[in-house]
């Protein structure tokens, strides 16, 4: 749900047309619509990179954990998911709301996790290098803008 | 693995702004946004202040746009003053008035604009300079314009009501940029609003778009931006009504239920064509692994079924003979076969392979016969050559879950289906439709299992202890009373009942020696205020008595049986147990008037409601009275009474229960013990003074004395039922 279909979805239980200070709150969605734009396409260019550098650093922070244990498998579904969450960030940027994230990385998500056995606080510190790993590759500008999501997956995995 | 592409058919969300279109759709696809929904995006970034220019007019001119469209296709009054007001928001919190707005009242304005368009004169001439622009849309032949006087107020303030209602939906699809939320919310309107009145609804939305790009003459984005959403609503409104379309494969284990087309949501469907280009036929390749193993093979596991997929590829294999193949694979009996129950597997494989839940137990059991004669991979098999399999997907068409908005769904295992339906169904390990099919039993009552609806609670469908209970517990078995004439004591009190069998017999006995009277009989008004008290529930009300009945009853005239009869039909009866209830509790309660037990389970429920719908009221009070059962517990002269009960019944009835700690008579609490002994006493005395005897008071007695004593004796089976009662409470102690 982007800032758009909110004011809609509030408006129209109201029976109103769009009022000023809905419009400005969707001019300004307009407005910072091309940047965040730009900064997804960062993220997404380079999520290779994130991802590899994410999970070097988690693995040098958790080194006992099922990815790094030397199951192929379990280490290809790390490097999958971390790249799925990372692409979930470049979702929300986009839309401006934490909805993406919430809707499908962060519901039900331990739960799924802890019956696949992975260790939540490792899960958690890897999310905390992947988050690490992609401020690096952004200005400080765009990292504040990109902050915020990360923050809200790792706090919604804790 | 995905995890999004199922949600939106559990959440489905009613609408989109194009933003969150595209990303729905690449998340369902699970991908990175390609280079053209990048480039949808920053189009529609950019044309962000245009957009808003655009809303923003359209705001504003809303009466002016709205009472053009109105003057078009009415006449002979003035269409706005039947447009609602809006609703007071000035006062609600965080609402800002516009600064333009605030200076002219909605009010003021609307006085304003009424005169322009109401005088006829003037409109007239609007009437004719607008009938000569160009570009505007000419009235159809034959259209006759609706004369408000005729049309009727209700009617009018629904149109204008939708007109706004149009207008303003008009101007949200503009900001959000997608046109879903005008398709949603109009397509099947036609059905709703008269049909009659299409050709005109059509001509005012017309109208209106015509008006709002007068205010954006020569300026082509906001003219493509403004008439987009009106050309798709006109042509949303003018699909015909949406027929009903019934389930396929409607069986004897199938409710045939209908879904409107309205209702259905455009969900991608994968279907394998030999001419597809390269990309598309992996796009199909991999919705059948997300349908099938519930995740991306490629992706997870570098793993492909590379011989497989190349002879899917090059079309040796139908999509259905892939999906059996997939299902016979290695891979599905180590994901979903070995870790799970069978139960479970059988759940989860019907999702894959059918796309739903199981819809029966015999289904159930149909399918574990399989699985456990025949094994995994004959299982499959059977899914896939099923007729369903066949009708609904097809050779070419992958499986894809029948959710919300795909089909009507059933009601009678939902929440186990949506249970099935969420993205990760495959972690939970424990079987859920066969667990619910085995509480669902044939017979059962029609409050469920585990309720007793002798302690009736009032409108509870669901025992109140916490939870449903399946199964009746112990404290629900019901016990029947026995209550045969016995030779030596006659007709026997009714063990825990409030009173005991009451008779009418056609004369007095004999009086026993030493004065007492014989309690086998009963007068005929005692009767009489005993029927009232067991049928109607209480002593009537004075001008409720049904005095020629009574009459009749004393005379002789007719039986007690038929006089139970006419006071189950009089009318305070029928307000009480008929009128103010639904159909099953009246059911219950006048069974348990009438036969003194309640219904036993849904067959005989289903015996009643048929009765009840064909020949009403009258009808069930006769059936039950003339029914074998009243005749053979009952007779013509016995007065229906409580057949049945429970222990739990009994505990509340019973005076030494916490509820009724403080003793009828005097006020005395029952808790010490000394109220017990005090009655046994004060019931000696009583016999002692009636036989004309006289005892000495002796210390014991005391106490009596302190307590008021009743002016007139009371009858002599008082005592007795007392003493009874309390020897039953003194055998529980």
């Amino acid at each position: 749900m982007s800032i758009i279909t909110q004011s809609i979805t509030k408006a129209d239980r109201e029976a109103r047309y769009l009022n000023p200070s809905e419009l400005t709150a969707i001019h300004d969605f307009y407005q910072t619509g091309r940047e965040r734009l730009r900064i997804a396409n960062i993220l997404s260019s380079h999520e290779t990179q994130i991802v590899e550098q994410g999970s070097r650093r988690f693995w040098e922070r958790c080194p006992i954990t099922p990815s790094n244990c030397g199951n192929p498998v379990y280490q290809a579904s790390c490097l999958r998911d971390q790249s799925w969450y990372v692409r979930l960030v470049t979702y929300a940027v986009v839309v401006g709301d934490i909805e993406p994230i919430a809707d499908s990385g962060i519901r039900g998500a331990k739960r799924m996790y802890s019956s696949l056995g992975v260790p939540l606080n490792n899960l958690v510190s890897c999310m905390s290098c992947l988050k690490e790993a992609a401020l690096a590759i952004l200005t400080v500008e765009d990292a504040a803008v990109v902050a915020p999501y990360f923050d809200y997956l790792i706090q919604g995995l804790r | 693995m995905t995890m999004a592409h199922t949600n939106s058919s559990i959440h489905p969300q009613q609408y989109h702004s194009l933003s969150t279109a595209v990303l729905t759709q690449a998340e369902q696809q699970d991908r990175w946004l390609t280079g053209s929904e990048l480039k949808a995006f920053s189009d529609f970034f950019s044309s962000g202040s245009k957009r808003l220019a655009v809303v923003e007019k359209l705001g504003q001119q809303s009466q002016v746009i709205i009472s053009a469209a109105a003057d078009r296709i009415f006449y002979n009054g003035s269409a706005m003053a039947y447009l609602p007001s809006p609703p007071n928001r000035e006062n609600l919190p965080g609402y800002t008035l516009p600064p333009r707005q605030s200076a002219a009242r909605p009010k003021e304005r609307l006085k304003l604009q009424i005169p322009s368009y109401g005088n006829p004169l003037r409109g007239l001439l609007e009437t004719l300079k607008n009938q000569f622009s160009s570009d505007r849309e000419p009235l159809p032949s034959g259209f006759r314009p609706i004369n408000i006087q005729r049309y009727g107020k209700a009617r009018m303030q629904r149109s204008m009501r939708d007109l706004d209602w149009f207008l303003r939906y008009i101007i949200y699809a503009i900001a959000a940029g997608d046109c879903s939320i005008i398709t949603i919310n109009v397509r099947g309107l036609r059905g709703v609003i008269p049909e009659d009145v299409t050709e005109a609804t059509v001509l005012s939305i017309q109208e209106m778009r015509w008006r709002a790009l007068q205010y954006f003459k020569g300026d082509a984005e906001a003219i493509q931006l403004i008439c987009e959403p009106f050309d798709v609503m006109i042509a949303q409104y003018r699909v015909e009504k949406p027929p009903m379309q019934p389930r396929p494969g409607v069986s004897s284990e199938q409710q045939g239920l209908q879904l409107p087309e309205s209702y259905r949501l455009t969900q991608p469907r994968f279907v394998m064509q030999s001419l597809l280009a390269e990309t598309e036929k992996q796009a199909v390749i991999r919705a059948a692994y997300r349908q099938v193993f519930e995740r991306d093979i490629t992706q997870e596991y570098g793993l492909a079924l590379t011989d497989l997929e190349s002879r899917y590829r090059s079309s040796e294999f139908s999509t259905q003979e892939f999906v059996r193949q997939l299902g016979h694979s290695r891979l599905y009996r180590d994901l979903f076969y070995e870790p799970f129950s069978i139960s479970r597997m059988i759940e989860l494989a019907v999702r894959h392979f059918l796309g739903r839940g199981i819809y029966s137990l015999s289904e159930f059991q149909t399918y574990f016969e399989r699985v456990s004669e025949e094994g995994l991979k004959s299982f499959v098999n059977m899914l896939v050559d099923s007729a369903e399999y066949a009708e609904y997907f097809g050779e070419a068409t992958v499986p894809y879950l029948r959710g919300l908005g795909q089909e009507a769904q059933q009601c009678r295992n939902w929440s186990a289906q949506l249970n099935l339906f969420k993205p990760k169904a495959s972690t939970q390990k424990h079987p859920e439709f066969v667990t619910q099919f085995s509480s669902q039993q044939p017979n059962q009552h029609v409050y469920g299992a585990g309720n007793d609806c002798l302690e009736i609670q009032f409108g509870a469908i669901f025992p109140s202890q916490g939870g449903v209970a399946t199964q009746p517990t112990a404290d629900h078995r019901r016990i029947l009373i026995g209550c045969q004439p016995d030779q030596a004591s006659g007709w026997g009190k009714v063990p825990g009942a409030p009173s005991e069998v009451i008779r009418l017999s056609a004369r007095p006995q004999k009086m026993e020696q030493g004065g007492s009277i014989d309690l086998r009989h009963h007068s005929a008004e005692a009767v009489i205020q005993a029927a009232y008290r067991q049928i109607l529930g209480r002593e009537p009300f004075s001008g409720q008595r049904l005095t020629p009945a009574e009459a009749k009853l004393k005379s002789g005239e007719i039986t007690l049986r038929e006089f139970v009869r006419r006071l189950a039909k009089s009318q305070p009866f029928r307000e009480l147990y008929w009128d103010s209830l639904y159909i099953t509790k009246a059911i219950e309660y006048i069974h348990r008037r009438l036969i003194g037990r309640p219904t036993y389970g849904r067959a005989e429920m289903g015996r009643y409601y048929d009765i009840c719908a064909k020949q009403g009221f009258y009808g069930l009070i006769d059936a039950l009275v003339d029914s074998a059962e009243y005749l053979e517990a009952f007779d013509e002269n016995t007065l229906p009474y409580e057949r049945y009960i429970t222990p739990r019944g009994y505990d509340l009835r019973s005076r030494h229960h916490p509820n009724c700690s403080i003793s009828p008579v005097s006020g005395v609490r029952v808790a010490d013990g000394t109220w017990v002994q005090e009655a046994m006493q004060r019931n000696r005395a009583q016999t002692a003074r009636i036989n004309g005897h006289s005892i000495k008071p002796d210390l014991s007695n005391l106490t009596e004395s302190l307590t008021p004593e009743s002016p007139t004796p009371e009858p002599q089976s008082e005592p007795e039922h007392d003493e009874q009662a309390l020897a039953v409470g003194a055998a529980s102690y």
